[in-house]
């Protein structure tokens, strides 16, 4: 350990307990350490780490208010504060299960358990040390951006050194991927698997049958890792793209779902969730995820205002599907809304957006007075503003939608079909708010769907075919066609003697549904009349 | 038998105490640590004080160590993070951590294992095992401490031996079952090996599964406690 020059260290050590951090500095002075740095609390070491670069930082996991020390190492890291030179140790007095598994996702160099001693700390920092000092060679070739060098140094290390080949095998592996260099990884991989089929090189193998398109093989493997080691978080991650890429959106959503109820602290994998998860009608499990999203954004870099607009956005459309009773949500929408001011400077569209999902949420409620007083505000600083956006004037629709000026809404709708009439992303957008789609994308699909649903039911695959109509209700809600050809599904299930409470339950609240979309002028108002009698009719026991 | 409705949660709250007491005595043991180091013993006597503080505090805390992580797994609240690791580093570490009480025994603990070693284990829980049966060892050895790891049929084997009295016989049979025996109310629970067979178990591979073996005389003529890990 004689070739390690404490004296030319800088160390920061991270606690809110200053006994602690006393403890340890005398630790490390008998070490011969005096270049240390001390820090109370997770703003504190961001701080200082910005001022100048630490060999080694020891950081506590609990650092009192504020953030803890896994936010701390996140935000070092996305900041670029800390380089790939930096060792970073989390301490912690903690080994409860959420608070483990916070602090093995987020990565650190190691990870100490307190209580900690002289001896051990010396040991486990030398260890980092050497290990750092064996790959400094790799370090200067990637700050370099020379991986042609930095591939050849680790390629001798994983033969030659004993110790560090684990290491370098990784790194390799890594840097071959992110390089394209898939035959490589694979035979890297497939050569530790020989010895010893451990995690990392079976995740890595798998990944690099993803990259290379055979998504059967790697989402088998991926899906044998994580039965045998649940708590493999990467895992997931790679999982869940490869689902995507097969195009099984419900699967995406379980896979990420897993993830978190095993890390929910993980700012960044509820957000992915309450992605899939609106994406595939799931509008409660969306909602959730968005509520862990903003409060672990308090204290995330990983925060932005967006998130609390999506928890805006989610909460009034589950209102508007009936998921949820208005009244618990609209105060915390307000509250969302207004943290989000305080917490970021919005800009002036932002801002609108802010209150109109406001409004939007106080119209849901029954607050109609306060909502329209807002509306109006907004409403004026619209006219006497600069053209508006169509993100805010989305938002305007709906707000509208939900005071109940539905002549103004439609006059603001059909406005904007005119002056969007040639942009296809943007009619994607408007058809969401439409009974009908206006974009060519959701015209085709729409069409596709519903060929493919008829063809189901006139098999008779009837819960086939409402699954296969469900994906085009999910996108647009208010389509009466696609409701009618739901009902009309369900109706045949009945008729064929599924008449369980679920299946009449259902029935009745989708009639339901299309009552409150359509009027009798209604082109297919008759057909709607039609249905409703034969869904009384076939409802008979 | 029965409790009232409006009862809180006892072994919470249990857990949660025995969480505040084991930071409190880590930082106990610390603080004597270096008390020690600062004002060593001028006698015997001194000597022999220091000692039993410090053994007793460790073992308080090796206790509640242990309290809470069963506490854990009885919720599913515990973690089992199986990943690579140099064995060697895991077991320094335990050496590392009992190194100023295992010197004012005057005991010098060898570490026999190979240096390139690596196994599949998670380190804490191994690592908080190892710890209990050196601080064990500590109080019953007569100066000698042997901490070795070799692979034996594919298993991981890592021995704590002593050249003190050895295990009493109805251990070496049946280590853990004192826990839900009488002994329990003669203040001997045993904790410790209930605690190490419960560790040991979670470690499966296949279906090979982790467990302990207590043996008299070799290596050192004393107790030798094995773990054994797939």
């Amino acid at each position: 350990m004689s070739d390690i020059h404490y004296s030319k260290l800088r160390f920061l050590i991270a606690d809110d307990f200053s006994n602690f951090r006393a403890t340890v500095n005398a630790m490390l002075a008998k070490l011969g350490v005096y270049q240390v740095d001390m820090a109370s609390n997770g703003a504190d070491v961001l701080e200082k780490c910005q001022r100048k670069p630490y060999d080694v930082i020891l950081c506590d996991y609990d650092l009192g208010p504020g953030k803890n020390g896994q936010q701390v190492l996140e935000e070092l890291r996305f900041k670029g504060l800390i380089s790939r030179r930096s060792l970073f140790v989390l301490v912690s007095a903690d080994a409860a299960k959420d608070v483990v598994m916070a602090a093995y996702d987020c990565e650190p160099d190691d990870y100490l358990m307190k209580p900690i001693n002289a001896r051990m700390l010396e040991q486990r920092v030398s260890r980092l040390l050497r290990q750092r000092h064996v790959l400094s060679g790799v370090y200067t070739a990637l700050d370099a951006d020379d991986r042609r060098r930095a591939m050849s140094i680790l390629i001798d290390l994983s033969i030659t050194d004993n110790r560090h080949a684990r290491v370098a095998q990784k790194m390799l592996g890594e840097i071959f991927i992110a390089e394209g260099e898939l035959a490589k990884a694979e035979k890297l991989y497939t050569k530790v698997l020989e010895v010893r089929p451990v995690d990392w090189a079976r995740l890595g193998l798998a990944r690099v049958k993803h990259l290379k398109g055979e998504l059967d093989v790697a989402g088998n493997w991926l899906e044998k890792i994580v039965q045998e080691n649940p708590l493999y978080l990467p895992a997931y991650d790679v999982l869940a793209s490869n689902w995507e890429q097969m195009g099984h959106n419900q699967q995406v959503q379980a896979t990420v779902q897993r993830s978190v109820a095993i890390s929910p602290k993980s700012i960044l994998r509820q957000k992915r969730l309450a992605q899939v998860a609106e994406r595939n009608g799931d509008f409660g499990t969306s909602l959730q995820a968005l509520r862990s999203t903003v409060r672990l954004g308090e204290l995330s870099c990983h925060a932005c205002p967006e998130d609390g607009f999506q928890f805006a956005r989610i909460a009034a459309a589950s209102v508007e599907k009936r998921l949820h009773p208005p009244e618990s949500l609209v105060r915390e929408v307000v509250e969302v809304m207004s943290s989000t001011r305080e917490r970021f400077t919005l800009s002036r569209e932002q801002l609108t957006r802010a209150e109109l999902l406001t409004a939007r949420m106080l119209a849901h409620s029954g607050q109609t007075e306060q909502a329209r007083s807002l509306m109006e505000v907004t409403e004026a600083q619209l006219r006497r503003g600069d053209e508006v956006s169509l993100d805010v004037n989305l938002e305007r629709v709906q707000a509208l939608q939900a005071l109940g000026e539905h002549a103004q809404a439609e006059a603001l709708l059909h406005n904007l079909l005119q002056r969007y009439a040639y942009d296809q992303s943007a009619l994607e957008k408007l058809d969401t708010l439409l009974a009908e789609p206006v974009s060519e994308t959701n015209r085709a699909l729409i069409a596709t769907v519903n060929r493919e649903g008829i063809d189901l039911y006139n098999q008779a695959r009837f819960d086939e075919a409402i699954e296969c109509f469900e994906k085009v209700r999910r996108i647009f809600p208010r389509h009466v066609g696609v409701h009618l050809n739901i009902v009309q599904s369900l109706i045949g299930k009945l008729r064929a003697g599924h008449k369980d409470e679920q299946t009449i339950g259902t029935t009745e609240r989708a009639l339901a549904t299309i009552g409150s979309l359509i009027e009798s002028d209604h082109s297919q108002y008759a057909r709607f009349q039609r249905l409703q009698d034969m869904a009384t009719a076939s409802m008979v026991r | 038998m029965t409790k009232p409705n409006n009862s809180v949660d006892f072994s919470l709250v249990l857990a949660s105490s025995v969480h505040d007491m084991k930071n409190s005595i880590g930082m106990l043991v610390a603080s004597l640590e270096s008390f020690i180091e600062e004002f060593p013993p001028a006698n015997d006597r001194q000597s022999k004080h220091f000692n039993t503080l410090h053994y007793e505090a460790s073992r308080i805390n090796a206790e509640l160590v242990q309290l809470l992580t069963i506490y854990r797994m009885q919720n599913d609240h515990l973690p089992l993070r199986v990943d690579q690791h140099y064995v060697i580093d895991v077991l320094e570490d335990q050496l590392a951590r009992n190194h100023s009480l295992l010197e004012g025994r005057n005991i010098h603990p060898r570490l026999e294992c190979d240096d390139s070693l690596e196994w599949f284990f998670d380190a804490d829980l191994i690592g908080s095992v190892v710890q209990n049966v050196i601080v064990n060892c500590s109080r019953y050895t007569r100066g000698q401490l042997l901490v070795k790891a070799t692979v034996e049929n594919d298993f991981l084997r890592v021995s704590v031996a002593d050249d003190g009295g050895g295990y009493p016989p109805n251990m070496l049979e049946s280590p853990s079952i004192f826990v839900n025996s009488a002994e329990v109310n003669e203040g001997n629970t045993h904790l410790g090996l209930y605690f190490a067979e419960e560790i040991a178990r979670l470690h499966k591979q296949k279906n090979r599964i982790g467990y302990i073996r207590l043996e008299n005389g070799a290596p050192l003529g004393g107790g030798c406690f094995n773990l054994f890990l797939p």
